[in-house]
């Protein structure tokens, strides 16, 4: 039903568009137009979609509530908690639906039958009305395409609100993350001192299960200490860009400076191809090869190394990084201006000499900016450390050790059966918006760094 | 005496030819000028006597340039050493995003040729003399060098040209993006400099060739047309095509 109406008022939409523009070539042989013919059609299928559809939209959202209200009315006397009625309304619905299978009651039956019914007088209500505002509002666009009014500024001001209409969406959906982050992070801290998630030591929430009733605070003090998670945050991420930082900057500097045009052609989406492979794949490479591997030349050495290691995550973590920081930085490296490269050869300096002196150091805040984007990136990874750097929270700077993250935590948290307002499970939304925190903090350097870079240069 | 002498020198690019059989004696200790119409080979050929037409990869250069009897279009050559002996200014100023000091003590430092910092402060503060700079920037040498004026960038270039004291010195439009006043400043460096170092100048200008050269060559479409005192060329030429370009018929 609610796909045909749609349906309708965009096929409409579209032949208003046609209608419009085919009645501006009619005015056009009597007078000026005030637009290209176009314009008219725009102006034609806005006024019909746009009314319709926000009207759909409204209705379609507030409809269930006003049903659920009218049905549940019969319920009011019965004393009833918000949850019983909610299990009544979901029965009712079923029920009509055909789909309940428990003890159907006169009084259910009845609720069944009022729901259908008022169910059809809405649908019937919407169409009626829908159709009446677009009869009304093609009208009135008619009228004023008849009258040939000035038709290039209803229609910009309308495509404006629709762009303003698609930033805003996205920005209150940001907002929106940030504020379910921390008003289920405030509710954690309710029952956590911040001091001790910030300062603790230990990490080990599952400590404070307990079948009904509530935790021991003694327990909880010690169970949500976030320290061995942001050292083995930070840690991993720290041997990710030793591998990362080296490799990909040089590779950007040969790219961009040295390599020939055929080589560059085909080595840069190579490069690129690593960026593209999903991160679970990476993980597995983590668990399965390189952690074993590692083992095994740790064993030969004499060390002991634990199968799932620091050093095999970030390693593997390094190696997906390095598309980002070799391409981001042959990108900064080639926007040095030829010029500067010229007057360096020109002064009779060799092209390791220029590359050290004049474009390395003219490209550095680029490069930091993408360095600190990696970082970020590095600290906001979870498969690989998921599966190749353990789930036990150990404060250790061994990297032959397993160690793990926050991002790891979460999933560890989430996954399985949780209750929510548990603590344990409330810790991941402080965890995550810790997070947000750090990621956003280096986004925001690494950015004004790039701007930076870019005002030296224009 | 002559510095440099060119010989058959022609130039593609990739299938393009770009010079055509150009010969031409540049004398030591004076100002040639290469004048002509946009693409008509007087830059490119201005690269080939420090070899900056080695960084285009599809460029290839034939015929002999020779300068004091050293052959400049061998593969045997040392192109740093040539390129501490020719120095070159760009069309556009281009100091490094460094200090000053350093823009000016980037030649010395790469040809290893200061053996102390009082060597260096001597050199840097020399060639800004040398380059009518010094008294606008002695008291902020540790300032930016891109954060000076048109000209005062462009000084600054010639000043690093001229730190390690190059036998030659190429000049690729330096003026051209200079207002009236800045470009009055280089030109009267330009007359300075030739007492110590032989200038081969491109220039757009007409009037600016006239005013700083002593010789001046013609290029049309990849050839040199004429080439000869600067008086000649200016008031008598040979070629018609020469004087149609000096009285502004065409070009």
């Amino acid at each position: 039903m609610n796909l045909i109406l749609v349906t309708f008022i965009i096929l409409l939409a579209f032949t208003s568009y046609y209608f419009g523009r085919k009645k501006a070539l009619v005015i056009q042989s009597s007078q000026r137009l005030t637009a290209l013919p176009k314009f008219y059609g725009y102006y034609l299928a806005a006024w019909c979609a746009v009314p319709a559809l926000i009207i759909f939209v409204l209705w379609s959202v507030f409809e269930p509530s006003i049903v659920k209200t009218f049905i549940l009315q019969d319920y009011t006397d019965q004393n009833l908690t918000k949850n019983e009625l909610q299990l009544i309304y979901t029965k009712v619905k079923a029920l009509a639906a055909g789909t309940y299978t428990g003890n159907i009651t006169n009084f259910l039956d009845e609720s069944a039958n009022k729901y259908i019914q008022l169910k059809g007088i809405a649908n019937s209500a919407k169409v009626a009305i829908i159709l009446a505002i677009l009869i009304f509002s093609l009208s009135f666009a008619y009228r004023s395409v008849q009258k040939n009014d000035r038709m290039r500024e209803p229609v910009e001001i309308f495509l404006k609100w629709v762009l303003f209409v698609a930033s805003l969406g996205a920005v209150l959906v940001t907002i929106g993350i940030i504020f379910s982050l921390l008003f289920e992070a405030i509710r954690f801290f309710q029952a956590v001192k911040i001091f001790d998630f910030i300062f603790g030591t230990h990490w080990y929430p599952a400590k404070t299960f307990v079948r009904d009733g509530q935790p021991d605070p003694e327990l909880m003090k010690d169970a949500f200490g976030a320290v061995p998670l942001f050292a083995g945050t930070f840690f991993i991420a720290f041997i990710a860009m030793c591998v990362a930082i080296p490799i990909g900057l040089l590779s950007g500097i040969y790219l961009s400076e040295y390599a020939g045009r055929g080589v560059r052609k085909y080595a840069k989406p190579i490069i690129e191809i690593l960026a593209g492979i999903p991160t679970v794949v990476y993980g597995f490479f983590a668990a399965l090869t390189v952690g074993p591997f590692v083992k095994e030349i740790g064993n030969a050495m004499g060390l002991e190394v634990s199968s799932e290691s620091a050093l095999a995550a970030g390693a593997v973590m390094g190696v997906m990084i390095i598309p980002f920081i070799s391409s981001l930085s042959d990108d900064v490296i080639t926007a040095v201006p030829q010029n500067l490269r010229d007057g360096s050869y020109a002064m009779g300096a060799t092209k390791s000499e220029t590359v050290k002196k004049v474009i390395f150091p003219a490209a550095l805040p680029g490069i930091v900016g993408s360095i600190l984007l990696a970082v970020s990136r590095a600290v906001g990874e979870t498969m690989i450390v998921v599966m190749a750097s353990g789930l036990a929270a150990n404060l250790t700077m061994n990297p032959l050790e397993s160690t793990s993250t926050i991002t790891a935590q979460i999933v560890v948290i989430l996954i399985g059966d949780q209750q929510f307002g548990d603590p344990k499970t409330q810790s991941a939304f402080a965890l995550g918006i810790s997070l947000f925190i750090v990621t956003l903090f280096l986004n925001v350097i690494a950015l004004s760094v790039v701007k930076k870079y870019r005002e030296k240069y224009e | 005496m002559s510095k440099i002498k060119a010989e058959n020198v022609n130039v593609y690019y990739g299938s393009k030819q770009a010079l055509f059989d150009v010969s031409i004696d540049i004398a030591e200790k004076e100002v040639t000028a290469l004048i002509g119409p946009s693409g008509c080979g007087k830059s490119t050929f201005l690269r080939c006597l420090n070899r900056m037409n080695d960084v285009i990869d599809i460029c290839r250069v034939e015929g002999s340039i020779k300068m004091d009897n050293l052959e400049l279009n061998s593969r045997k050559l040392d192109v740093v050493r040539l390129r501490e002996n020719v120095g070159m200014v760009f069309q556009k100023p281009n100091p490094f995003p460094k200090t000053i000091y350093e823009n000016v003590a980037y030649g010395p430092t790469i040809h290893g040729i200061a053996q102390s910092k009082e060597e260096m402060d001597q050199i840097v503060e020399t060639s800004l003399k040398k380059a009518a700079l010094w008294n606008e920037v002695k008291d902020r040498l540790d300032e930016i060098g891109t954060g000076l004026s048109g000209g005062q960038q462009q000084r600054l270039c010639i000043a690093r040209a001229i730190s390690v004291s190059p036998e030659v010195i190429l000049m690729d439009e330096p003026c051209s993006a200079l207002d009236p006043i800045a470009t009055a400043q280089i030109e009267e460096l330009i007359d300075d400099l030739k007492k110590e170092v032989t200038i081969v100048i491109v220039t757009h200008s007409m009037s600016q060739a006239a005013r700083v050269s002593q010789k001046t060559g013609f290029f049309h479409l990849g050839k040199l047309i004429e080439f000869g005192s600067t008086d000649k060329i200016f008031k008598n030429p040979d070629k018609q095509q020469t004087q149609d370009y000096i009285t502004g018929r065409f070009g």
